[in-house]
């Protein structure tokens, strides 16, 4: 290994050289930073500037570089070398922008800086060049579970990019629900009429794909590994199995129809008159073309049908679904179809309380009604079954009339039920036991449990709103109905997009790059064996599940599955694990090389430790704005609150700071951590830092923890502020200068 | 022609809820009656009528009733009989239903049934004026007029025309009103012929409808 | 600028908004050369106007951040702003677009540093508040503007306070003389992400938005809640700049409707439901505050069902089941009068409110028609999916009515059709060089 050698490059423009005696710094960087090379630039961002640095890269072998100009959100580009350690002291917007330009304020103003220079010098020197994950797996195969709509999409556009993919499905035949349906809902203009599902020519593409192989009557008995080196078990009813390889695993595994037994108000058993819309598909189909649908009871044809929306979904009442299922409503339209395009003389009659055909779904909707079908909006009360078919009743919501209708056949439009599996946090969070009737799809070997964690009712959806493939299990995309109720245009849209995830994980995983939302970090987590007691923290804290326990029970770090939020290393109670560039050292060096004042001084100090995604823009766009904040601050952006270990908090309040502020996203249900947990895990710890406060007889207020929004730009330097108030107050650490 | 006599309910036929066969009957016999399926209960027809709130049931609320099979609700209610053709309606209509047209057709349909509401004024007004203009092909303002104040009765009649004689005589200063055309009414030439016209085309109107003729086109 | 180098692996993407950011970034996360092409001097498109986004109410800013962040990342990605197709030539696999620069007369030593504004005192229009204000006509379009530069407004140059900011800049960074320029590029695919405007108020006549200025699109109303907006983040009405604490919300505003769009423009409902807890946000939980949301159906799927029964748990939200027929205004006071029936038991309502919101319909930015000589499209425009388009796929809300999330999981399945062109485009080369 070559000699670290730190050239440290003081910008004087922006207003800087004005503000600041960056000879001073300068004096800083090469006498406290241990720079070898120290320059000042006027526009050091200029092809000029970048060019002075990369001659000292290339002449003087420096190989650390501190540069010490506006914020690292700035000019990202110009500054960047990729052969070398960057670290940015934040001048200008942490400094001069954020400080009244007044005569009172050059010396603290000018004590910022230095201390700025003092922590990028510090940080440079512990951060090592990441060299990317060498731990990967070359297995470019996708894997797809599941041959509906879903997963056959998901096969033949993996395929149609070059991909060769491993299809498992656990029936006998392809095609899944749309195999069932008699016909779909259109998805081209002029959104008429029911279409051909278009499912045996998938089916036929499928089989006929030289890239695609399919495993029938087969499910994923053992999953193991990370991307570009999974490893899955597959199993036959039989009981053989054998295990393939591959890079990336798409989970098509649909829905199970809602159990429309539970309804007895709506008369589902009690009448052979009285389906849902799937047994409706099988009556239609049964018709085909040429006749006509019979009801059940006595195979006569049905001359008057009404459809029952929302039947038992959009609703608080236990064993209902709380939501709605999305595709129903143009499903009941699509039905109503089947009979009038037979026999226009049939009454269909659809009772709705909102109908729901968003987009195109409204030209459905209008053909629908041109072709007679009524629509009323109307509350249904119950079903009670006939002789032959049953009387519907209900509210009449537009004639506000209590009211009923005589049908022939009931249509039930109940809802889809995700088949996500075992709900891995339900398992291991509350005390009451899991749904035993789960079966897994995954059965993954992961240390958090065999599936995808679930969102909400059930489904594998991602919580986040930019990013719908966001996944917390590196390499593993849900599509279809299965994250999310929807119908077959959807459904095929979001495979094709799960389709590029798992193309994009196993291109990365190759390369030892990160996936989203740190893409392309080359940065990975090692820890120190000697050092750790296995207390498993890291294993259950990580929000990704990329951590298992070896055999000897050490943790195992899966590289490709992690994320490089940093969480796991914050969890560490022993300080073993570490990013190259980014641990416990580089961040707790740059709190070390704060200078504190003396406490007779009466210069307060406090420590920032804020989101870089989210608090950190939110101060530099304040400062983009020229709103001030107390000289007391030192701003440390992290990768995440969750990567913030305690000993940071008790080293900066030891070596007498005299405030703390963590910067986080929201937590909690509609959490707004990119890493899911990391902001919750940070609210735990700091609860339980209390105690060591109060074992250091010092204040609660010492340390402070908010929930803040990238736009708090106004919000932020108040909150600071107002806090440097709390600090004046309650007085000086009692610990400096110990 | 599969039209048969079942197209044509006695005025006492109840329809059957929600069945459509009402809402067939509109669609058969109703002008524009067949836009009535396309109905998506915005409201916005009720909503923008400028008599709006003289109306029992509004257009939209009609269409659903109609639906609902309300068969004799909506025949014999004066509320279609309000529309006064403005428009607003049919120019805000977001699924483009000629309502005013239909708001007529119902009236009509109403009318020729016999099931009207024999003292609604629009009706009345509807008849005098037709009985009126059919008669010489032009209209008598004067008789007009004189018919519509009497419509009430002979004290109602005379109280009107005495509260109107300012401006009857400011008219006739201007030659604005000439009191002999109520006996020298010059009608168009030929008035027979426009009367042979236009029994033949309610006889074709009759035909394409199916409709049989003179079946309730007496009733008063 | 001439210099682009691209090839027909290349992946040509035109919009930088939530969508083609989303189409451009997952295809070069795969690897693979994408040249991305934004009309407006900086890139987010409709989101970053967005105040929250349902149902989670976190802010688009914050997924901006983390796109710009991978954008300035990932060196296979070229971002071209200020830019437009103005015409494609080739086909699948073989693409030349021809592409119009406008002059930003500020060039990339920009540090951000605002010395120029602050010597130019001239104003224009702020698009980026819809016109709800002015801005100078040296500025950054917004607070989180990527790339981070300023530009000079065309208007100002030939002006003493062009020359004063060429002066005052440092850094030699504006430039007076830029030029319109034309560029020729290579492509083996076009994602077409252009996005979406909202359809022109004005000609839904009886609701005013021409005559009345208290009827306001919701697009606006979402800039009014912005801190840095026209309004300081205020709900304040435009006519007499009062509190707005009694606001009516009229859905399916140039939606639904064949005198003005024909399709549902899906996300509207939520877009109102979201902006009703703008009122409590504002003014407090306890507040007399209202919301009247009228409407004809509450469209909201799936788990979105959750968000709308909280806010229909909230006594403070009213829902009427009815297309209002018509606005006028009060003109003693500004206040707006919303007339119609609720059609739930034919209830006829005059109601005052201090503000109207129309909850705006979608319509492509630029229709298929004008895509190319015209592109397979449905009647509104939106693109559709279709072999005889070639390798031209359109995503996000140029191919349908999208709420965010939809937009981007349709962004990425287009990364993945256009991958699909590039790679067949290569493997076709391979085995050429191999022959």
């Amino acid at each position: 290994m070559t000699e670290p050698k730190l050239g440290a490059y003081i910008c004087k423009g922006c207003g800087i050289s004005e503000r600041l005696n960056c000879d001073q710094l300068a004096q800083v960087a090469s006498s406290e930073g241990k720079a070898a090379v120290v320059r000042q630039h006027p526009f050091l961002c200029s092809a000029a500037g970048v060019e002075m640095i990369r001659s000292d890269m290339a002449g003087q072998g420096i190989n650390q570089v501190v540069i010490a100009a506006c914020s690292r959100r700035a000019k990202t580009e110009a500054f960047a070398f990729d052969t070398v350690t960057t670290s940015r002291a934040n001048l200008r917007e942490g400094v001069i922008w954020i400080r009244p330009d007044h005569e009172d304020n050059q010396e603290t103003t000018q004590e910022m800086a230095a201390d700025y220079v003092r922590m990028a010098c510090a940080e440079v020197q512990q951060m090592r060049q990441p060299g990317g994950n060498t731990e990967t797996g070359v297995n470019k195969q996708i894997l797809v579970v599941g041959g509906g709509i879903s997963g056959l999409t998901a096969a033949l556009e993996s395929a149609a990019a070059g991909y060769h993919v491993l299809l498992v499905e656990k029936s006998a035949a392809l095609g899944g629900w749309a195999s069932k349906l008699y016909r779909s809902i259109p998805t081209r203009e002029p959104y008429a009429d029911p279409q051909d599902t278009g499912v045996e020519l998938l089916i036929h593409r499928v089989q006929t794909d030289p890239q695609i192989t399919v495993y029938l009557n087969s499910y994923c008995n053992r999953t193991s590994g990370a991307p570009g080196q999974f490893s899955i078990d597959i199993s036959t009813e039989s009981g053989a199995t054998h295990t393939v390889n591959a890079g990336a695993i798409i989970q098509a595994s649909g829905f199970t129809r809602y159990d429309a037994s539970q309804l007895p108000e709506l008369g589902y058993g009690q009448s052979p008159d009285i389906i849902d819309q799937a047994e409706l598909e099988r009556l239609a189909s049964a018709a085909g073309t040429e006749g006509s649908i019979v009801r059940p009871s006595d195979q006569a044809e049905v001359k008057a049908v009404v459809f029952v929306q929302c039947a038992g979904q959009r609703s608080n009442q236990p064993g209902h679904l709380p939501y709605c299922s999305g595709f129903c409503c143009n499903a009941a339209i699509k039905q109503a179809m089947y009979f009038k395009d037979n026999n226009p003389s049939v009454d269909t009659v659809i009772l709705y309380t909102d109908l729901r055909t968003p987009g195109n779904g409204e030209d459905f909707y209008r053909s629908a009604q041109r072709k007679g079908i009524t629509f009323s909006k109307g509350k249904v009360t119950s079903v009670v079954p006939g002789k032959q078919g049953a009387e519907v009743f209900f509210d009449d919501l537009i004639l506000d009339t209590q009211t009923s209708i005589q049908a022939d056949l009931v249509v039930l439009a109940t809802g889809q039920i995700a088949n996500a599996g075992i709900d891995v946090e339900h398992v291991t969070s509350a005390e009451e036991p899991t749904d035993k009737t789960a079966i897994s799809v995954l059965n993954l070997s992961y240390r958090q449990g065999p599936d995808v964690p679930q969102l909400k009712h059930g489904f594998a959806d991602s919580h986040f709103i930019c990013f719908p493939y966001e996944t917390r299990r590196t390499g593993i995309y849900a599509c279809g109905p299965v994250r999310r109720p929807m119908d077959m245009a959807q459904a095929r849209i979001d495979a094709t997009g799960a389709a590029l995830k798992a193309i994009q994980a196993v291109e990365n995983a190759v390369l030892g790059r990160a996936a989203h939302p740190r893409s392309g970090d080359l940065s990975f987590p090692s820890f120190r064996k000697e050092g750790c007691t296995q207390c498993k923290r890291c294993t259950v804290e990580c929000p990704f599940g990329a951590i298992d326990e070896d055999e000897n029970r050490y943790p195992l770090f899966n590289e490709s599955r992690c994320r490089r939020c940093g969480t796991c290393m914050g969890a560490c109670p022993v300080r073993v694990i570490s990013f190259q560039n980014y641990s416990v050292d580089t961040v707790g060096q740059q709190i070390k090389h704060v200078e504190i004042p003396d406490e007779m001084d009466e210069k307060p100090r406090i420590l920032i430790l804020a989101c870089e995604n989210d608090a950190y823009p939110a101060l530099d766009m304040a400062a983009h704005n020229r709103l001030s904040y107390s000289a007391w601050v030192r701003v440390i952006p992290v990768r995440c609150l969750g990567s913030v270990n305690t000993i940071w908090i008790t080293d900066a309040l030891n070596s007498g700071y005299d405030g703390i502020m963590l910067l986080g996203c929201k937590k909690g249900d509609n959490y707004q951590c990119h890493f899911v947990k990391g902001s919750e895990v940070a609210h735990d710890r700091m609860s339980k830092i209390s105690d060591t406060l109060e074992q250091l007889q010092l204040e609660k207020e010492r340390v402070a923890i908010h929930e803040v929004e990238i736009t708090d730009i106004q919000r932020l330097p108040a909150l600071i502020n107002d806090y440097a108030d709390v600090i004046e107050k309650i007085g000086m650490n009692p610990f400096k200068g110990f | 022609m599969e039209k048969s006599a079942s197209k044509q309910p006695p005025p006492t036929t109840t329809a059957e809820k929600y069945r459509n066969n009402f809402l067939r009957e509109v669609e058969d016999n109703v002008e524009e009656g067949e836009w009535v399926k396309m109905c998506i209960q915005c409201g916005v027809c009720s909503g923008s009528c400028p008599l709006g709130s003289a109306w029992e049931h509004p257009p939209q609320e009609l269409f659903m009733m109609i639906r609902a099979g309300q068969r004799e609700q909506v025949l014999r209610s004066d509320s279609m009989w309000m529309c006064t053709s403005c428009y607003n309606c049919i120019v805000r209509c977001p699924r483009q239903l000629p309502i005013t047209h239909i708001m007529h057709g119902l009236a009509n349909y109403a009318h020729r049934l016999g099931i009207a509401p024999a003292q609604n004024p629009t009706r009345r007004f509807a008849k005098i004026f037709w009985d009126n203009i059919a008669h010489s092909g032009r209209v008598n303002e004067l008789l007009l007029s004189i018919k519509l104040y009497f419509m009430n009765g002979f004290g109602e009649g005379i109280r009107m025309a005495y509260h109107m004689a300012g401006m009857g005589f400011a008219m006739f200063k201007t030659g604005r009103l000439d009191p002999f055309g109520l006996f020298m009414h010059k009608g168009i030439d030929n008035a027979k012929e426009l009367q042979t016209m236009l029994t033949k085309a309610r006889e074709i109107e009759d035909r394409r409808r199916g409709l049989g003729l003179g079946v309730a086109v007496k009733a008063d | 600028m001439a210099d682009v180098i691209a090839s027909n692996e290349t992946i040509l993407v035109v919009g930088a908004g939530i969508s083609g950011l989303t189409a451009a970034l997952e295809a070069a996360e795969c690897g693979k050369q994408v040249i991305l092409l934004e009309k407006n001097p900086a890139i987010g498109g409709r989101v970053s106007q967005l105040y929250r986004y349902f149902p989670k109410l976190c802010k688009p800013a914050c997924g901006l951040e983390i796109n710009v962040r991978r954008l300035k990342a990932n060196p296979r990605v070229r971002l071209i702003t200020m830019a437009e197709v103005t015409a494609i030539d080739g086909q699948a696999g073989d693409y030349t677009v021809s592409v119009h620069i406008r002059p930003r007369f500020v060039n990339e030593n920009c540090t951000a540093c605002g010395a120029c504004a602050e010597v130019v005192n001239q104003e224009i229009e702020d698009t980026f508040n819809y016109n709800m204000g002015t801005v100078k006509a040296a500025y950054l379009p917004h607070n989180a503007a990527y790339p981070q530069r300023y530009l000079l407004d065309p208007s100002l140059i030939g002006s003493p306070e062009a020359q004063a900011a060429k002066a005052v800049c440092k850094y030699d960074a504006i430039d007076l003389e830029m030029q319109d320029e034309q560029l020729q590029i290579k492509a083996g695919a076009i994602i077409w992400a252009t996005g979406w405007k909202p359809y022109d108020a004005a000609k839904i006549q009886a609701y005013g938005y021409d005559r009345f200025e208290n009827v306001i699109t919701s697009v606006e109303f979402e800039r009014m809640m912005d801190k840095y907006g026209p309004t300081g983040g205020r709900l304040l009405r435009p006519s007499d700049g009062k509190e707005a604490r009694n606001i009516a919300f009229i859905q399916c505003a140039g939606s639904r409707d064949q005198n003005h769009l024909p399709h549902c423009s899906r996300i509207c409902c939520m877009a109102s439901l979201k902006q009703s807890t703008y009122l409590s946000e504002q003014y407090g939980q306890d507040s007399d505050a209202r919301a009247s949301i009228y409407y004809i159906d509450i469209r909201v799927i799936d788990r979105f069902e959750d968000f709308y029964r909280k806010v229909q748990a909230d006594e403070k939200v009213h829902f009427i089941k009815s297309k209002v027929a018509s606005v006028v205004e009060d003109s003693s006071n500004g206040d707006v009068i919303l007339h119609g029936v609720n059609t739930e038991g034919y209830h006829r309502y005059a109601n005052h409110h201090d503000l109207c919101v129309l909850a705006i319909g979608m319509q492509p930015s630029v229709p298929a028609s004008k895509i190319n000589g015209g592109i397979r499209g449905d009647s509104s425009g939106f693109i559709e999916l279709d072999i005889n388009n070639g390798a031209i796929f359109g995503a996000g809300c140029a191919s349908n009515a999208l709420d965010v999330n939809r937009a981007a999981q349709s962004a990425t399945a287009a990364a993945l059709y256009a991958i699909q062109t590039v790679n067949r485009v290569a493997r076709a080369e391979q085995t050429m060089i191999g022959e």
